[in-house]
């Protein structure tokens, strides 16, 4: 009987300290952002704005939602290629997301009508 | 009782293989956060101090992932950071020693994170990167630093990290320079941030005070 609890407890640490699956999934952003970054050319804007696709719409993490700052970023990019209305309408699902972000992306909002 | 003794020693063995040895709680350590609970997070631009002028970008293109992975809201990275350049603030040095209100006004950030990279040495025979790098995360409110940690990270760019090895076999056909070193600067920021207290959106959030903390200055080879 003891065994068993000693057992049940190792199986616990064990588990613990492996990799669990994370709050988010992210597929391949980050190498996505850091070639927008480097370069800013067509080819890595459009295959950034593809992963925000996949982030957004195909999220595999246990919260089962949007990571922070996605759809505001997102919504950015697509303000940047002139496409407004969907641009806003992502800065806004931030809000709702992210109460947080309010300040912010209020101050963003701000700025596009001006 | 021979039984439960070796039971003892397995136990104590695994406890010890994952965890560090340092004896400081979480909750000492970074106990502002404890009692600041700071919800969200302006990534500043990182300062680069090493003769590698791209690694700022390693960096900045790397540090939200982890930190919204520990339950933590980040301020959108791309938007905040043309915004920080608008207002000329692009430069993170000016703000480092300087309180961050301001920050907190505009983009309602309860913490700023600064990165300072000391070094970043490639050794092309050895197949190894070594870098030095410091995270300072600041309250925007009380200007305490609520999470300080320095690490030199030698990183074998020869062995591919575990499950990612697919990935790194697509991104090598891709490009493979600059894919290494984004997963030097990535793994630095994992490690380093894998010991943040678990965020609001964390499910260990409040709960983690008691778990040792990782040491303030550490040396590590990744990926492990």
């Amino acid at each position: 009987m003891k065994k068993l609890i000693y057992l049940i407890a190792l199986s616990f640490i064990i588990t613990s300290c492996g990799s669990t699956k994370g709050l988010y999934s992210w597929d391949k952003y980050e190498q996505a952002s850091y070639n927008y970054l480097k370069k800013a050319d067509e080819k890595s804007t459009e295959k950034i704005i593809e992963q925000y696709k996949k982030v957004l719409n195909k999220q595999k993490g246990t919260r089962k939602m949007a990571p922070p700052g996605m759809y505001a970023d997102y919504g950015y990019f697509l303000i940047q290629r002139g496409n407004l209305k969907e641009g806003k309408a992502n800065l806004m699902k931030e809000i709702v997301l992210y109460p947080e972000s309010k300040i912010f992306i209020d101050r963003i909002l701000k700025l596009i009508e001006e | 009782m021979k039984n439960s003794i070796y039971l003892l020693l397995v136990t104590t063995l695994i406890l010890s293989s994952c965890g560090s040895t340092n004896k400081v709680l979480k909750s000492s350590a970074y106990s502002g956060m404890y009692k600041e609970k700071p919800l969200s997070l302006l990534i500043m631009p990182p300062i680069n101090r090493s003769t590698n002028v791209e690694a700022k970008e390693f960096f900045h293109t790397t540090l939200n992932v982890p930190i919204a992975n520990a339950g933590y809201y980040v301020i959108p990275p791309f938007l905040s950071m043309e915004i920080l350049k608008r207002e000329s603030a692009y430069d993170a040095e000016m703000f480092i020693d300087r309180p961050l209100n301001v920050f907190a006004e505009i983009f309602g950030a309860d913490m700023a994170l600064f990165t300072i990279i000391t070094k970043w040495d490639k050794s092309s025979l050895a197949s190894k990167v070594i870098v030095e790098v410091e995270y300072i995360i600041k309250s925007t409110t009380s200007g305490e630093v609520l999470y300080n940690r320095k690490g030199t990270v030698t990183y074998n760019t020869s062995v591919s990290a575990g499950n990612s090895a697919l990935l790194s076999i697509l991104a090598s056909v891709a490009n493979t320079a600059a894919t290494k070193y984004v997963d030097v600067a990535r793994a630095a920021n994992n490690y380093t941030f894998s010991d943040l207290p678990a965020g609001m959106y964390g499910p260990q959030y409040g709960l983690d005070g008691g778990n040792t903390a990782g040491f303030k200055v550490f040396k590590v080879r990744l990926p492990k």
